[in-house]
């Protein structure tokens, strides 16, 4: 999924930060640390704000995933080593040539609003996020179950073009079949041996009979109240528009056991140096991504509060490829932009070590990752500036944009220092007031140069980086690379007798984005959280999203 | 008590030119007299000629390119190279102080030439006519006093986006908001010079109301309006300073002392040279001219002798 995490300036809060800056900021715990009545203050945690209303079908950014995982449980979750444990499933069975599995689910998940969680909650949410006219986020993660086509004909003229989709032939994907109540089957396009991988993420959870419209959509109203089968519930709705809060309530009846808080409240910032404030005030219990700014003195302030592991995550430069600026669609331009961006400086300076220079376009922790695979992503000052000149790169401006709720500022400002000193040319910064607005001019193709990105896997596959972010047609594919041999080998990759054998495909599928560079990978991320001295046991996973249900209060 | 009573002042004698020759003086010789025996108004001035100077060719005075960063060498202390220090980015803060001089004295000057001139000349408009012309121009300005001056240009800037912010936008944006109280202050002076007597003998001898109000009724009603966009131009320069904090006004690539001061507080514990010395440099500036502003005043408003 796509990230937002870091800090910046914006107006307003800014003055509020230096203001509370200004005090010292030692604070700690509030004076109101009741422990754990049914009157105490929810556990307050940092995000960014979502771009869409929280349906599990139509979430793609981190921010709406970290909300609806407090609120849904899938099929399958991960252990600490990434291995897949079965969560809402019995049992997921793939035939021999794992082309059609069967899943059973497990007694007992219930939804919020006592539903039970049936074969049908899940092909009716699968149904739903795949239908083209739904326009959902996570729609092309289906393109793998047969009948994908039929309900999501291709745009013959991409999204911006005049022309429409023509109409779906059907309106459920022909894969899908409920067996009985507790029992369902996929049957996919191609075989796919780690479609059972897939299915923790976000757009894998089902969804009640109460969020569909009976014609193939969802409710609009269950965005802004989703009804889910997790740990949480909603409290009250959330209007994207206009609320800055999201509060949640602990479910009682969760079959896994209860959680350890009563209430969470979601706090949205657009300011990651604000909300460092706050945290060190007392005012914010738990920040899963700290600003850069404060990653360097985090560890001295906040002791064993303080956490530092490997995350999941790559940042990167996107490019509009497809209708920006000229330069954006050269490959041979890209790759000097690529070599003129000094890595290890950045890392170092900006984020106190804490970041590692990519050389290759998917995380060291997952299987498949080759050290020094981006031989593009060398710093390389004359080779950059050579190649730059020779194919006409010229004097800009080249425009770089960037969401100023991440704690980008910083780093993206280094890296057009490094492009005016290094290419010579004038290099024009942008930065969108949040992650979701850039998102959405992403969405419709009119970012018109560089842009910032960043991915965190949505389950553990080396697949995961390539086909949603660089596959024809993906969720994520905000650079529109389109690819036939690339697509091709993602399939060969799928469809392999073993993971070894898949990987050896997706590396090559890897290659081919070294050579055209689509985007370019800057640095790989790691998880600089902290939290407050009300709150414990605060553990985060390599999706950088916290288990709010192992969450104590201290008391 | 009594010791309080012993510093009775002696009333002082205005320090008068002697008058060797026979041209009597006007306003303005007395007030430049004045202000030549002012040393608010000499420091202030020196220091606002050197920020000119500054602003003019920031080259002769910054040691380096202000662009040319090395994010290696970031957050440096101050050294014999680096006299300010080094910023967040790497570059060299005292190169980058020299020439943000640049567009925060433009910013300053600029919005107080336009308020002057728009605002003068409804003022003179609204005053000399009065009636129904007076009653719009006034209440125009009203709509406009009413709003806060760095909340309304903080709405404008952000209406305009990110794209257009430049020095124009964010000189109209505070001039927009800023030209009324010029028009006030024009069109009380104009209402007093009117009823004068020279005017009245003017228009008796037949003088066009353009004439009257160019030749007779504005050089005595500009003095104040002088006064005022003076000290304006410091706070002018405040203001810029603030909206770029903020990120509405002056963006990157372009140097502003509100742009440096808002990047280099996240760090401030760590590096606070990089917002230290743009800081010291905007509160000289604004220091200066609201320096020569007062000495201005003081020689101008004869009811002040």
């Amino acid at each position: 999924m796509r990230v937002t995490k870091g800090a910046r300036i914006v107006a307003g809060t800014a003055l509020l930060a230096v203001a509370v800056a200004a005090c010292g900021g030692g604070g700690g715990g509030t004076a109101t640390n009741d422990g754990g009545g049914s009157s105490a203050q929810p556990v307050r945690v940092d995000i960014a704000k979502p771009q869409h209303e929280l349906s599990p079908t139509n979430t793609n950014d981190t921010s709406g995933a970290e909300v609806l995982n407090a609120l849904f449980v899938g099929l399958v979750d991960y252990d600490k080593d990434k291995n897949v444990i079965l969560r809402g499933a019995e049992s997921i069975e793939p035939d021999a040539e794992s082309k059609m599995w069967t899943i059973k689910l497990k007694d007992g998940y219930k939804f919020h609003n006592g539903e039970a969680v049936t074969a049908k909650s899940y092909v009716d949410a699968w149904n739903a996020a795949a239908y083209g006219p739904n326009v959902q986020e996570g729609g092309h993660f289906f393109s793998a179950v047969k009948g994908y086509e039929d309900v999501a004909p291709v745009d013959p003229d991409g999204e911006e073009g005049p022309q429409k989709a023509p109409e779906p032939k059907a309106k459920t994907l022909s894969g899908l079949k409920v067996v009985d109540e507790k029992t369902f089957t996929v049957e996919l396009a191609h075989p796919y041996s780690g479609f059972k991988t897939m299915l923790g993420y976000t757009t894998f959870m089902p969804m009640p009979s109460a969020a569909f419209d009976g014609n193939g959509g969802i409710k609009r109203e269950f965005g802004e109240n989703p009804i889910g089968n997790g740990p949480f519930k909603m409290a009250k709705p959330f209007k994207l528009a206009t609320d800055t809060t999201i509060s949640m309530v602990r479910y009682d009846e969760f079959v896994e056991g209860k959680a350890k808080i009563d209430a969470v409240e979601f706090k949205i910032s657009s300011d990651k140096g604000t909300s460092w404030n706050e945290l060190r005030a007392g005012n914010l219990d738990i920040m899963d991504q700290l600003p850069p700014e404060a990653i360097a003195t985090a560890k001295q302030e906040l002791g064993d509060r303080y956490i530092e592991q490997p995350s999941s995550g790559v940042g990167y430069f996107g490019f509009n490829a497809r209708n920006g600026e000229e330069w954006a669609k050269n490959p041979e331009l890209r790759k000097a932009v690529s070599m003129a961006i000094d890595r290890k400086t950045i890392t170092e300076q900006v984020f106190s070590g804490t970041r590692v220079p990519a050389d290759d376009f998917v995380s060291p922790i997952v299987a498949g990752y080759r050290k020094g695979a981006c031989v593009e992503c060398v710093y390389d000052p004359a080779k950059a500036k050579a190649l730059w000149d020779k194919n006409g790169g010229g004097k800009g401006p080249v425009s770089l944009s960037y969401n100023g709720d991440g704690g980008h500022k910083e780093w993206i400002e280094a890296a057009a220092n490094n492009l005016r000193q290094n290419l010579g040319v004038e290099v024009k910064v942008d930065a969108f007031e949040s992650f979701a607005a850039i998102l959405d001019e992403l969405d419709k193709g009119k970012v018109t140069g560089g842009f910032r990105m960043a991915w965190i896997m949505d389950y553990p596959s080396m697949e995961n980086y390539l086909r949603p972010i660089f596959g024809t047609g993906g969720s994520s594919n905000h650079g529109r690379y389109s690819n036939k041999d690339f697509d091709e080998l993602l399939v060969k990759g799928d469809s392999a007798k073993s993971d070894e054998e898949g990987v050896k495909f997706y590396q090559q599928a890897g290659d081919m984005l070294v050579k055209d560079m689509p985007y370019i990978p800057v640095y790989f991320y790691q998880t600089n959280a902290g939290y407050s001295q009300r709150v414990k046991n605060v553990t985060i996973d390599p999706f950088e999203r916290i288990d709010l249900a192992k969450v104590e209060r201290v008391s | 008590m009594s010791e309080l009573n012993t510093a009775v002042q002696e009333p002082k004698a205005h320090p008068r030119r002697k008058q060797k020759e026979k041209k009597p003086n006007s306003l303005w010789s007395d007030a430049w007299y004045d202000l030549r025996r002012n040393k608010v108004f000499l420091v202030g001035t020196a220091i606002a000629i050197l920020l000119i100077l500054m602003a003019i060719m920031p080259g002769v005075f910054a040691p380096q390119n202000p662009l040319a960063c090395n994010l290696v060498d970031a957050r440096q202390g101050i050294s014999s190279e680096h006299w300010f220090g080094i910023d967040n980015q790497g570059c060299d803060t005292f190169s980058r102080v020299i020439h943000g001089a640049r567009i925060s004295i433009l910013v300053g000057l600029l919005t107080s030439v336009v308020t002057g001139l728009v605002g003068g000349v409804l003022g003179l408009i609204a005053g000399f006519y009065g009636r129904w012309v007076d009653v719009i121009l006034s209440r125009l300005a009203e709509i406009f006093f009413a709003i806060p001056s760095i909340l309304g240009a903080l709405l404008l800037l952000s209406a305009v986006g990110r794209d257009a912010a430049g020095v124009w936008t964010v000189v109209l944006a505070l001039a927009i908001l800023a030209w009324p109280m010029v028009l006030r202050i024009m069109r009380a002076a104009v209402i007093t010079a009117k009823s004068q007597d020279y005017v009245t003998a003017a228009r008796a001898l037949g003088a066009s109301p353009f004439r009257i109000s160019v030749r007779h009724i504005l050089p005595n009603a500009v003095a104040p309006v002088i006064v005022v966009c003076t000290m304006n131009l410091g706070v002018f320069i405040a203001g810029e300073a603030a909206l770029s904090f903020l990120g509405v006004g002056i963006q990157s690539p372009n140097i502003s002392w509100g742009l440096m001061i808002a990047d280099a507080r996240n760090r401030f514990l760590m590096a606070p040279e990089p917002l230290i010395f743009p800081a010291i440099f905007l509160s000289i500036t604004v220091l200066s001219f609201v320096m020569i502003g007062d000495a201005v005043r003081d020689a101008l408003d004869p009811k002040l002798r």
